[in-house]
């Protein structure tokens, strides 16, 4: 074998073992990030409670500083949190988590959304949250 | 200035000699007329004495001839003949009956035509009209000037045949409705203390402090607007003087408008209208010693000439004198806020406007665009709330943008916030006290109609959180969903104010003066200060970091000022203004609303009526209390 095409199978072997890494049936976590992303009817919500449970989940951080975040864990693998600020559609939450592999296990849900001048809706029909890489 | 003789007759004159030495007055009891329409007269009124039509006077001394009538005399064509100096009678009967009377003139004359009828014991009420030579235009009329009777004063503008034409009042008649008509010449000889002409300050009346000047507004004089009487004292520095004028306390339907001029005679120091009924009175602290100035004149601008008798009276200052003027030159300063910075915010219902005052007395226009701005106050979210005449409550941010936020209540004129954020307004449409969320969701009414007065108006929270309200010469409060009296004024109550003691600080702008209640309602100082002209509305300051301090501050607003009383006078802190922050964090709130429990039930409740009002706590609350206390990112401290 030359040494480029020596080269291009080490370089191959350490990929194909950090995609297995990332199998939960592997045996080997990776830690890493999921975003919460919200679906909305809505174009003026405020702020909004939520749960996520499934899988544990080391910390959350809101994904911009426009947002404030408070959480509260419920149990080993359930977080309570209320986000507020101008929410809109698309990621609201980042989620550290010891296995990102893990992804699929957790769910998230929407408990209750006020709009911006304080109001609860009523329905929360059409609202979505979802937790992936 | 006229004989007073000649002019009331004997028993009258004796009544006014015995004024013009009497002791000052008793203080009169100011009547509530309604919120609404003080308002208006506030903004209404000039601040300069207004001007008058040229209109003359008066007056039948030496009468050569009596006329009887004759009738039909109901018309112009048939007008009954006189002339100057005659006395005409007759009898308006029957009912709808016209008496017509016609008197060749001379331009540039005054003409008095003056009813003896009801004074002397008929039951006519007199009307009179003057008409000029054309036959129908009508140059003036008047119904009741002495008591029932009538009477004209008026200065000829060309020659020609004048016509006088008496009715009863209502169209009534019968034949023992009988007049007489004195017609003559407007005379202004010169009696009492003043010295016509006295028109202007280099021409001004000496009087002492203490002393009491008698005169009569005459139009008859060189002032071609109408007589105004100057007069000049001296005062020194630390003088709260109180200049008193009577002149329909002598029986007469007239209305004396008083002013107080500086030392450069032009500079108005002071103005009143009407503090006691029609009669004028104000109270001013002399900062500097010097001569001063005061003026009567005549409101109503009639033309009939009136006597009067004006008092100059130093009078003891109360703990909070002498006050300190803030800013001046406002307009009409009327509601007045104050800010957590400790920044005055000021209604000018002129400009409709509201500025603020820093505390180095810098005036600048923090809003515009509110029509008459009446109560003010800060909300929980720190945007200044504005009670319009224009039925609206309007709220204005930080930035001084204002939009209207309230608009179901009728004719809101008061306002003020509780600790728990709540709005509480009065509405005059239904004399009702109305509760609102601090977000502006109407909760709650309040029907005060039981309340009498003028009905509730300024507002204030009291120190357990209740609103208090003026309804006239009577401060209320809500407790419970009841109404409770909890004090009695002589003078009508103006805005007031709480300090941590739970005393109130009452403006009666009518007595020039604020007074000091503790908080069962008892009277504490019933003089307070007494260097205002007219206080409409105290609030106490605050410092810099938005606490409440021992300074109070008023609007003066007939002479568009903001003054502070003397500090050394205020024993407390005022009651902490509006919305009190609960003593919990942020994270405890959101740690409860995510199941974290940490807050108590009356914990919760404040929150829900921060927020959303709903009748439990949801995140639209969290959020509320995040933007109230400067939680939400980017956001500062509202407190």
């Amino acid at each position: 074998m030359s040494r480029p095409r020596w080269i291009f199978a080490m370089v191959a072997a350490l990929s194909v073992g950090s995609a297995c890494s990332d199998n939960p049936t592997s045996g080997s976590a990776r830690a890493g990030t999921l975003t919460l992303r919200l679906t909305t009817p809505h174009a003026d919500d405020g702020a909004m409670t939520f749960e996520v449970s499934g899988a544990p989940i080391d910390s959350a951080t809101a994904v911009n500083a426009s947002l404030r975040l408070f959480t509260r864990r419920v149990g080993g693998s359930t977080m309570l949190g209320a986000v507020v600020g101008n929410l809109a559609n698309g990621a609201v939450v980042t989620l550290h988590v010891p296995d990102v592999g893990a992804a699929a296990g957790y769910t998230a849900t929407v408990l209750e959304v006020a709009d911006r001048e304080d109001a609860l809706r009523p329905s929360l029909a059409g609202y979505a949250l979802t937790a992936a890489p | 200035m006229t004989n007073p003789q000649s002019f009331f007759g004997f028993g009258s004159a004796l009544v006014l000699l015995a004024l013009v030495g009497a002791a000052p007055a008793p203080a009169q009891r100011s009547t509530a007329r309604s919120w609404r329409d003080e308002v208006r007269r506030l903004r209404d009124a000039a601040v300069v004495l207004p001007a008058r039509r040229p209109r003359p006077a008066r007056v039948a001394t030496t009468l050569a001839t009596t006329i009887a009538e004759s009738e039909p005399n109901n018309t112009v064509p048939t007008a009954d003949s006189v002339g100057l100096g005659d006395r005409a009678t007759g009898v308006v009967n029957p009912a709808g009956d016209v008496d017509t009377w016609f008197v060749d003139l001379t331009a540039g004359q005054f003409l008095s035509v003056d009813v003896d009828a009801a004074q002397v014991g008929s039951p006519l009420d007199a009307t009179l009209e003057l008409i000029a030579p054309d036959g129908t235009t009508s140059l003036a009329f008047n119904d009741d000037f002495d008591g029932f009777d009538s009477r004209i004063s008026y200065r000829v503008p060309q020659s020609g045949r004048y016509y006088v034409v008496i009715r009863a009042f209502g169209a009534a008649g019968g034949p023992g409705l009988t007049y007489a008509i004195n017609f003559d010449k407007v005379t202004c000889p010169v009696v009492g203390t003043e010295q016509e002409p006295n028109d202007n300050p280099g021409t001004a009346a000496p009087v002492g402090i203490g002393d009491s000047g008698s005169g009569e507004i005459c139009p008859h004089d060189d002032n071609p607007a109408g007589d105004v009487d100057y007069w000049a004292f001296t005062a020194r520095a630390g003088t709260t003087l109180e200049l008193d004028v009577d002149a329909a306390a002598l029986g007469l339907l007239v209305d004396p408008v008083i002013a107080l001029y500086a030392s450069d005679g032009t500079t108005q120091l002071a103005f009143n209208d009407d503090q006691d009924g029609a009669d004028s009175r104000l109270q001013y602290s002399i900062i500097t010693t010097g001569t001063y100035y005061a003026t009567v004149a005549d409101a109503a601008g009639s033309g009939n000439p009136f006597p009067y008798i004006f008092h100059f009276r130093s009078i003891t200052p109360g703990p909070g004198d002498p006050i300190t003027v803030r800013a001046q030159a406002l307009g009409r300063p009327l509601g007045l806020a104050v800010g957590n910075t400790g920044d005055l915010f000021v209604g000018d219902l002129t400009g409709n406007r509201v500025v603020r005052v820093s505390g180095q007395g810098e005036v600048t226009t923090f809003a515009t665009g509110i029509p008459t701005p009446q109560g003010l106050a800060f909300d929980a979210f720190g945007n200044l709330l504005v009670a319009s005449t224009d039925g609206a409550v309007y709220r204005v941010t930080p930035q001084g943008q204002a939009t209207r936020f309230i608009t179901d209540a009728g004719i809101p004129l008061w306002i003020a916030v509780a600790p728990d954020g709540r709005i509480w307004l009065t509405d005059l449409s239904d004399r009702s006290l109305r509760r609102y969320g601090s977000t502006g969701q109407f909760e709650a009414r309040f029907d005060a109609t039981t309340v009498g007065g003028s009905g509730p108006g300024p507002v204030a929270i009291g120190p357990s959180g209740e609103p208090y309200f003026s309804q006239g010469t009577e401060i209320w409060k809500l407790a419970n969903g009841e109404l409770r009296r909890v004090l009695t004024s002589a003078f009508v109550i103006w805005a007031f104010a709480f300090d941590v003691a739970g005393n109130m600080y009452a403006p009666a702008p009518a007595a020039g003066r604020i007074q000091l209640f503790d908080a069962t309602g008892a009277i504490v100082a019933d003089t307070f200060a007494i260097g205002p002209d007219a206080p409409q509305a105290v609030a106490f300051g605050r410092d810099a970091t938005g606490a409440t301090v021992a300074r109070l501050f008023a609007t003066d607003t007939r002479v568009g000022r903001v003054f502070e009383v003397n500090p050394a006078g205020v024993a407390h802190p005022g009651q902490p203004v509006g919305y009190v922050a609960p003593p919990f964090p942020l994270d405890v709130a959101a740690a409860n609303l995510l199941g974290g429990g940490g807050l108590s039930a009356a914990d919760l409740q404040y929150l829900d009526a921060l927020g959303n009002h709903n009748g439990r706590y949801d995140v639209g609350d969290l959020q509320a209390y995040l933007r109230t206390v400067g939680g939400l990112p980017g956001a500062r401290s509202n407190r």
